[in-house]
């Protein structure tokens, strides 16, 4: 039995077979998953943001009746309660997930376990050699550059093998989903378009109670003390600007998200990979800004 | 903060009617007070819509709550005496906390929006699962190939020694 190997030929085999893997699909998908972790950080920010800023609107309230209409501690009332803040963060960690597992799945052809196993196939080929020469009068000696050879063609098989597998299922997949990722961000946008207006309403009775109690207090504040409770009512205004200018960015962030989506599943389909690159680039930017601000914010709206 | 009186409107109380099937919250304040006189007819004008229990309408409350409440806020910081501040405050407070419910009652429909999409996000996630598990099947098999030449060598190994 001739048992040698021509040891280029799994080599060429190799590179034949693993340029299928290099899809537009694989390219960007690592790319979308990032951004879309940058839509749900965000988003989950916000709602955060807008339950404790409303929450410090309601204490402000109760400040403020506390002589002629005492209010209840206990009948404050979170802007979002705890269960619908929970399925929000169910539902955007399960697009994080989707996403990721997609990004997994275009990107990860290759993986340590495949080398693994297509390594061990090599050197179990040469102690099967060595097995076969001892045992019968069949002289096979498997040299170290056959047995790599085999194992890189093990390898190719099993690249070629998954990005079938790939390509066949994750397309139709994402292109399945694509209906649910379009209402989720339309959901989404309903969810900023409230917050950005409940959140102006805040930062507005918050600057009259603070500007109700400046006028108020008159006299009983030493000139420093009112100096400084004067001088929150632009800080005020400013921190509206800002939580506004946030929730206009997400707002672009989300619409961006669906778009990319939409590209994503066309280039899926092969079909429209070029707006794919410019839309993830667009989403990057807008997320990343977006992060930076949620960075430097925590503490101001507590 | 101040120790003004509140001037809450009725329209608190109408409005929390008119949204009740969506919103389940706020009661009408026991306190009403009659409040400036220029802010009555844009008020009664937001409350005397007919009473709204669809998706649509609850916008178009909250639409003519926000006018009234942003007309407030001119009117506010217009004024020059402490007293008409405050009849404007306690009204606009009582605009605002319309508006809040109405913010609530958009938020939670949403919530049960959100809801209804898990299953579809979920079944993704499980077709992708799949689509792994069939993977680590590819990789489980050629595992499989190395052990069975594993397993020839140590065969013929021990029948060398026979």
């Amino acid at each position: 039995m001739n048992m040698r190997l021509v040891s280029g030929a799994p080599l060429i085999a190799a590179l034949l077979l693993t340029g299928c893997t290099l899809s537009p699909l694989a390219r960007q998908t690592a790319a979308f998953s990032s951004a879309t972790s940058f839509v749900v950080d965000n988003s989950e920010d916000a709602f955060r943001s807008a339950v404790r800023r409303n929450d410090r609107v309601q204490s402000a309230l109760l400040v403020a009746r506390y002589d002629t209409q005492p209010m209840d501690p206990h009948a404050i009332k979170h802007l979002i309660d705890a269960e619908g803040l929970r399925t929000r963060r169910t539902v955007l960690d399960g697009l994080r997930s989707y996403a990721q597992t997609v990004a997994d799945l275009a990107g990860g052809v290759s993986s340590k376990q495949l080398d693994d196993a297509s390594a061990a196939v090599g050197s179990n080929l040469v102690s099967l050699g060595s097995a076969v020469s001892a045992t019968t009068p069949v002289g096979i000696a498997i040299t170290p550059e056959q047995a790599n050879g085999a194992s890189t063609a093990m390898k190719a098989l099993g690249e070629f093998l998954i990005s079938r597998k790939i390509n066949g299922s994750l397309p139709k997949t994402i292109e399945a989903m694509d209906p649910s990722v379009d209402a989720l961000c339309k959901l989404l946008l309903d969810d900023i378009a409230v917050l950005r207006r409940q959140s102006g309403n805040d930062y507005e009775v918050l600057l009259m109670e603070q500007d109700a109690f400046i006028r108020h207090a008159g006299k009983d504040l030493q000139p420093i003390e009112r100096r400084a409770e004067i001088e929150r009512l632009p800080q005020i205004l400013a921190e509206k600007q800002a939580a506004d200018d946030m929730l206009a960015d997400l707002e672009r962030c989300v619409r961006q998200l669906a778009l990319t989506h939409h590209a994503l599943a066309a280039a899926a389909g092969k079909k429209d990979a070029p707006s794919l690159t410019a839309r993830i680039a667009e989403l990057s930017a807008t997320g990343q800004r977006l992060a930076s601000y949620y960075q430097s914010l925590p503490t101001a709206t507590s | 903060m101040s120790n003004k009186k509140i001037a809450t409107l009725p329209t608190k109380a109408h409005a929390t009617m008119t949204i009740a099937t969506a919103m389940k919250t706020e009661k009408a304040p026991a306190t009403t007070t009659t409040p400036a006189t220029t802010m009555m007819p844009v008020a009664t004008t937001a409350a005397a819509q007919a009473p709204v229990t669809s998706y649509d309408a609850i916008g178009d409350a909250i639409n003519s709550y926000q006018q009234l409440f942003d007309t407030l806020g001119r009117a506010y910081w217009d004024a020059t005496d402490m007293h008409s501040k405050d009849t404007i405050q306690g009204t606009r407070e009582a605009v605002y906390e319309i508006l809040t419910g109405l913010s609530r009652a958009k938020l939670e429909a949403n919530a049960t929006a959100y809801k209804a999409l898990l299953p579809k996000i979920e079944h993704a996630n499980k077709a992708l699962e799949e689509i792994k598990e069939d993977i680590r099947t590819i990789t489980k098999n050629i595992n499989t190939a190395a052990s069975v030449i594993e397993a020839i060598s140590k065969v013929l190994a021990v029948a060398a020694k026979l």
